[in-house]
């Protein structure tokens, strides 16, 4: 999986960042995804292309269990948030709804993986090539349930 | 061998275990409400799936009713939409419903207690964060997204990695307990281990100063055990807890013997081990107010903004998480708490607004005027709540200082309803979160207690209400 970087030098982004409180009421997916990110970067949503990952510090996600928030940046075009850690509900609702891939790296490598850079994720290998700068970094590999989910594609289709 | 009281709680509903594969863990109660809902029943719909157990399925309208007049028409009609959604899934898949206009209606967490719903042992699940709340009761309460709502409407069941348990021990008395309240205890937890201090785990709150608690005050700090990023917090069950569950709605019939049973089980045997232990003592603990964007970043009331410098400790990204949480809050490093000044206060929320919430902070308003610069509301967490406080006359004592009185939700909270702030406003509130944006787009959120909150409302700032009562 290849993508580009879009980069926020933060810990503890929230899920009302992710996607305000005021838009959940919002059914339809790809009208939620035009708030992807207002709270924290209003320009969110027109500069992500489809296959883009974002890079962010500790806690991702943080806060209220709102499965629209993978969605929101899922339908975007999101693929993988890679981050030194994730809030444990955002966590699950990623992988549950197979919505994007949540991945933990130390905390050196976020400091080294830089905006716009070019990245190529290896979950069979627990391996991130970064392409622009020519380094590689190792993964958080998934812990058993939650390499099930993804493999399955999702929590209704494991173990089914 | 010796358990804590989580692991009894899981062993008692794992239906699946193997080695190195997640548990499928039975839901004993599976409360629900329209926002995280809606999703999850379009795919029980496209997979032609039923309702497992309706009859442990109950639902409720919270997140975006409105709390003025409930006799006229809702003016948002997405709002709108969104609850005849779950009036409709409700009805088809048989359901219990919690409707807008019923005399049960109230916060999802509020009413589970309330009703008698929420019991001792058990599992409990809500799309919904804070359903940590109901682990006051020594269940196992905790949030989950849509996904899992279908998992748990179609099968009862979820599949989860088992949680660590992390030891809260809270020692010593309150000086002054009514104006340092629980409120203040959990938001000093917080500020000490980190917005993701409690990742992974279970917190078990435990010593004498937890004990002191009453069930309402222990619901306060179980509430925002997920703002230190655990899966749920816990209590264990004692004397309080079962009078509290005594005679509720839906208390079971055979309750004597399930109190029985409770006693000889729930609680942490002697010499279990945690994976991690915090000790708090709460002497020393003085009512907080909260100056940044995430629940740890709270002051005593004696002292001032931080500086980016003294919060971050050395770490670079706490360093500029400060400084953006000061540009946001738009305060100055070195300012006293007590100085400042704010526009609106909202006393509510799953967090703070049960009936002693409401009594304690009648308590501070008594024959006093909100100030002129501020404007105050009073959202009850029930329709229960709001009756049992009006007959108690708390109702005139607020709105005779100029409190709004409204009907019950979640209001301010995370504003998905008409109660906003607007860009640049200043709130006391005493919900449980103050990230950017979460009142209100623009809005600046301060976390306090209700008695904070109510001395603020009436001062214009923040006050060290120590000296109030």
């Amino acid at each position: 999986m290849i993508g580009n970087v879009i980069k926020y030098e933060q810990d503890n982004i929230d899920t009302d960042v992710i996607i305000p409180g005021t838009y959940l009421k919002i059914h339809d997916y790809n009208e939620l995804a035009t708030h992807a990110m207002e709270g924290l970067d209003p320009d969110f949503p027109s500069k992500v292309k489809d296959g883009d990952f974002i890079v962010a510090g500790k806690n991702f996600g943080c806060g209220s269990s709102r499965e629209h928030a993978p969605i929101a940046l899922s339908t975007c075009g999101i693929k993988a948030v890679i981050a030194v850690s994730f809030a444990r509900i955002f966590y699950r609702n990623s992988v549950d709804g197979a919505f994007l891939l949540p991945i933990e790296v130390d905390e050196e490598t976020y400091k080294k993986i830089s905006n716009s850079d070019s990245l190529e994720i290896n979950i069979e290998t627990n391996e991130i090539k970064n392409i622009t700068k020519n380094e590689t970094y190792s993964m958080k590999p998934f812990s058993e349930i939650i390499a099930q989910i993804i493999s399955a594609g999702g929590l209704f289709k494991y173990k089914k | 061998m010796t358990e804590t009281l989580f692991e009894k709680i899981w062993n008692s509903h794992v239906v699946v275990e193997r080695d190195d594969e997640p548990s499928l863990i039975y839901i004993d109660r599976h409360l629900i409400h329209e926002v995280t809902s809606p999703q999850a029943f379009d795919g029980l719909r496209v997979n032609n799936r039923k309702v497992r157990r309706p009859d442990l399925t109950v639902a409720t309208i919270d997140h975006n009713v409105p709390t003025t007049d409930r006799s006229l028409p809702m003016i948002d009609e997405t709002s709108s939409t969104q609850i005849k959604t779950l009036e409709k899934n409700c009805k088809d898949f048989g359901i219990k419903l919690f409707g807008i206009n019923d005399p049960n209606q109230g916060i999802v967490h509020v009413i589970g207690p309330q009703l008698g719903i929420t019991l001792p042992g058990s599992t409990i699940v809500c799309g919904d964060s804070h359903t940590s709340t109901q682990g006051a009761f020594g269940a196992f309460a905790f949030g989950i997204g849509t996904s899992e709502v279908e998992h748990t409407l179609a099968t009862q069941t979820l599949w989860l990695e088992k949680p660590k348990t992390f030891e809260i021990l809270a020692t010593g008395k309150r000086k002054n307990s009514f104006a340092v309240t629980s409120k203040d205890i959990i938001l000093s937890i917080i500020k000490q281990i980190g917005t993701d201090g409690g990742t992974g785990h279970v917190l078990e709150y435990r010593g004498d100063a937890i004990s002191d608690l009453s069930m309402e005050q222990r619901m306060t700090i179980c509430n925002m055990s997920i703002e230190a990023g655990s899966r749920a917090g816990l209590i264990a069950p004692d004397e309080k807890t079962f009078d509290y569950l005594n005679n509720r709605k839906y208390t079971p019939k055979n309750y004597d013997d399930l109190v029985d049973d409770w006693k000889n089980n729930l609680m942490t045997d002697a010499n279990s081990k945690f994976d991690k232990t915090f000790t708090i003592d709460v002497e020393k603990i003085e009512p907080q107010v909260s100056w940044g964007t995430n629940p740890a970043m709270v002051s005593d009331v004696t002292s001032k903004v931080p500086t980016p410098e003294e919060f971050g400790n050395n770490n670079e990204i706490q360093i500029e998480s400060a400084k953006k949480a000061l540009s946001y809050m738009d305060l100055k490093p070195d300012t006293p708490i007590v100085d400042i000044p704010i526009d609106r206060v909202f006393i509510g929320s799953c967090t703070n607004a049960r009936l002693e919430d409401l009594k304690d902070a009648a308590e501070i308003v008594k024959g006093k005027t909100v100030n002129s610069a501020v404007s105050a509301m009073v959202v009850p967490g029930s329709q229960m709540v709001k009756l049992q406080a009006e007959e108690l006359g708390l109702d005139r004592i607020f709105k005779d200082a100029n409190f709004e009185w409204r009907e019950s939700g979640c209001s301010m909270c995370l504003g998905m309803n008409p109660d906003i702030l607007k860009p640049g406003e200043r709130c006391a509130s005493t919900s449980n979160r103050n990230f950017e944006g979460r009142q209100g787009s623009g809005g600046r959120t301060h976390l306090v207690s209700p008695v904070m909150a109510a001395a603020s409302a009436i001062a214009g700032h923040f006050v060290d209400v120590r000296e109030w009562c």
